[in-house]
């Protein structure tokens, strides 16, 4: 089996002490500021992107992806023992899994929490080492007008699927791929959008921008909400959960699993759509759903499983495509890019090391991060104790070295001081800017292929609509507007997103 | 006219402004044509698409009724923004030591009440981390004490 051997492979890369040691750090740091609300892991990943620069690509991204799947463990335990979610993902695990603590079965929360997202995690690495495969293969044959439309319809999707007003959603996009065309013109070498100074001859610094708006004008922002102090619930007691209790969730633990394992997959899916999701899900097929809401440990087992399982599949388009479905894998994209290594099909024939390596390390992680959080939950909590106004001008401050060490030069700072007052508006007026990052990425990318495929076609846009596959992707994208702009599913979107 | 919808009303200006920027940036890019793209053809194709949008938001304002503003803080916001300014200008004559120092009393001071004493510790765990981290530890090329 190709399968079996991949992953040895994988696990042969993943197990050396180097790597295994940066997936712990990894899944520590992503345990942490999953724990801590007000820094999530798009910022603890743009900080340490040019850290990552230092290491081998592999132990790189081991890293990073470990801060991914690791802060969905650590949100939970927030969410469960102080009602206040460290991680978006985590806002509907507050709803049951606090009511739980509450009623002193704060134990068999957090128990179920992990085991739910351990079993998602192994499934969602095994999904990846199945699908990722077959769909590398297939993207290998796309050409120009394949990829184009590919970005379009990943694009749509994403805007679709993000919260707030669709309009501002799809603006980001266009605004973000703008911003994305800044500095020399890879075809002419014309040097575009630089504004007469010389620091944007290559381009807005994906770091700079990135950091600029996930690191410091989240800060300025969350600096005017109150601050938010819950009550920590008493001793947590029994951690493992009754058989009784396993057997309530061994469905919804699977029903989490898949569906946030397909969420994961879709641009613009990830960890928070999925945990929303399989909540609604859960309360849909429960023979009573009146419990939901009081501490029901299936309204834990349920969004907690499918955040992990989500986080994990969304990875797939990521390695697969090279197409980021959301800001965090915008953020694996570009450590990818730092390494020299052009995301794509091609990673996982010319770099099979580090490909499997990566999925390997997700289990491995996976079960570092059940040892970490059960037994030491504690020293968690605990965290919550460190003030906010300790911790972010640490976050400022690394952004800061973090802009400045990736290129060494100063310049950085300048760009990363305007995108913060630009992230900071964009915030105040309820626009996101997750659209804006991934247009950002696929910018250069839209436009290299756009250009490719005009070229074969003469000109003739009809191109796009005559290769079926292309045909296809534009036709969901289409199809997703048209959806999205019917009022009834409209209505529906808003209640699922609502937090 | 009346607008109902400030945050989308602001939003529309600012994506027009955006576009009006990049349409007058990219005035000398030659355009080329859709078989033979120039370096300006892609980014006038998405300012126009972007003034669109912002025209829409700027429309539907008038109609439609949104949320007010919220109280904009631009204190807070303009003595961080300084603070990373400040730090772009300082890293490289006067060291990390320095440019981290006025930083973390920049960030500290756009954060309600000011502790002077929690501040300056503050700054000084900050320094020692990331000297020993940054420099020592990853080997990254910063300087720790202003250059002569």
């Amino acid at each position: 089996m190709d399968v079996i051997s991949n992953l040895g492979l994988g696990f042969a890369v993943a197990l050396t002490l180097q790597n295994t040691a940066y997936c712990f750090i990894g899944v520590l740091l992503g345990t942490v500021i999953g724990v801590l609300p007000g820094i999530g892991p798009v910022t603890t990943i743009a900080m340490l992107l040019p850290i990552s620069f230092t290491l081998q690509p592999e132990a790189a991204l081991i890293m990073l992806a470990g801060i991914y799947y690791g802060a969905q463990y650590g949100g939970s335990t927030t969410a469960i023992l102080v009602n206040i979610p460290g991680e978006a993902s985590s806002v509907v695990t507050t709803i049951d899994g606090h009511q739980m603590a509450r009623q002193g079965r704060a134990g068999p929360a957090l128990g179920i929490a992990a085991l739910g997202s351990f079993f998602a995690g192994c499934v969602a690495t095994l999904l990846i080492a199945l699908a990722a495969p077959p769909l590398a293969s297939i993207a290998l044959q796309f050409g120009p007008a394949e990829y184009f439309s590919l970005m379009v319809c990943g694009l749509i999707a994403a805007v679709v699927l993000a919260r707030g007003s669709l309009l501002k959603a799809v603006a980001m996009v266009v605004l973000g791929l703008l911003l994305g065309l800044v500095g020399t013109d890879v075809n002419s070498g014309a040097r575009r959008f630089n504004f007469g100074m010389t620091g944007l001859a290559d381009g807005i610094e994906f770091v700079a921008i990135s950091m600029a708006i996930y690191g410091i004008a989240e800060v300025v922002y969350n600096l005017e909400k109150q601050q938010a102090t819950g009550v920590v619930a008493g001793a947590v007691g029994r951690v493992w959960p009754s058989l009784a209790d396993i057997k309530q969730c061994a469905g919804s633990i699977l029903r989490g699993t898949a569906l946030g394992a397909i969420l994961g997959v879709l641009p613009g899916g990830g960890a928070l759509l999925a945990s929303f999701a399989a909540y609604a899900l859960e309360k849909k097929v429960a023979s009573e759903p009146r419990q939901f809401g009081n501490g029901d440990i299936r309204g834990v087992a349920a969004p907690e499983s499918a955040n992990n399982a989500g986080a994990q599949s969304s990875f797939i388009p990521m390695l697969t495509l090279g197409i980021p479905g959301n800001p965090t894998m915008a953020m694996m994209i570009g450590a990818l890019m730092i390494h020299g290594i052009a995301p794509g099909p091609r990673v996982m024939t010319d770099r099979p090391g580090l490909f499997w390596g990566l999925i390997a390390s997700m289990w491995l992680g996976n079960l570092m991060l059940v040892i970490l959080n059960l037994p030491m939950v504690g020293v968690w909590v605990r965290l919550l104790r460190v003030p906010y106004r300790l911790l972010y001008p640490a976050i400022i401050a690394f952004c800061c070295i973090g802009a400045y060490t990736i290129n060494n030069k100063p310049f950085d700072a300048f760009v990363m001081a305007f995108f913060a007052v630009f992230g900071y508006i964009a915030l105040k007026l309820d626009c996101e800017p997750a659209p804006l990052i991934l247009g950002f990425v696929l910018g250069p990318m839209m436009e290299e292929n756009l250009r490719r495929a005009l070229l074969i076609s003469r000109g003739d846009p009809m191109v796009f609509l005559q290769e079926p596959i292309s045909l296809a992707f534009l036709l969901v994208a289409a199809g997703l507007l048209v959806v999205i702009a019917a009022p009834a599913i409209r209505v529906g979107r808003e209640e699922a997103l609502r937090e | 006219m009346k607008i109902c919808a400030p945050k989308d009303f602001w939003s529309g200006v600012m994506f027009c402004g955006f576009a009006a920027v990049a349409t007058f940036a990219a005035r000398g890019y030659s355009l080329g044509s859709a078989g033979k793209m120039g370096p300006g053809y892609f980014p006038l194709l998405l300012a126009g698409l972007l003034a669109v949008l912002g025209g829409a938001l700027i429309a539907r304002s008038v109609v439609l009724s949104g949320e007010p503003l919220s109280r904009f803080h631009v204190l807070p916001l303009a003595s961080i923004a300084a603070g990373v300014c400040l730090f772009g200008v300082l890293i490289e004559p006067s060291g990390l030591v320095v440019s981290l120092a006025v930083l973390t009393l920049m960030a500290a001071l756009s954060g309600g009440r000011f502790r002077l004493v929690e501040t300056l510790a503050l700054a000084a765990a900050l320094i020692v981390f990331s000297v020993g981290v940054f420099v020592y530890a990853l080997g990254l090329p910063l300087n720790i004490w202003p250059s002569l």
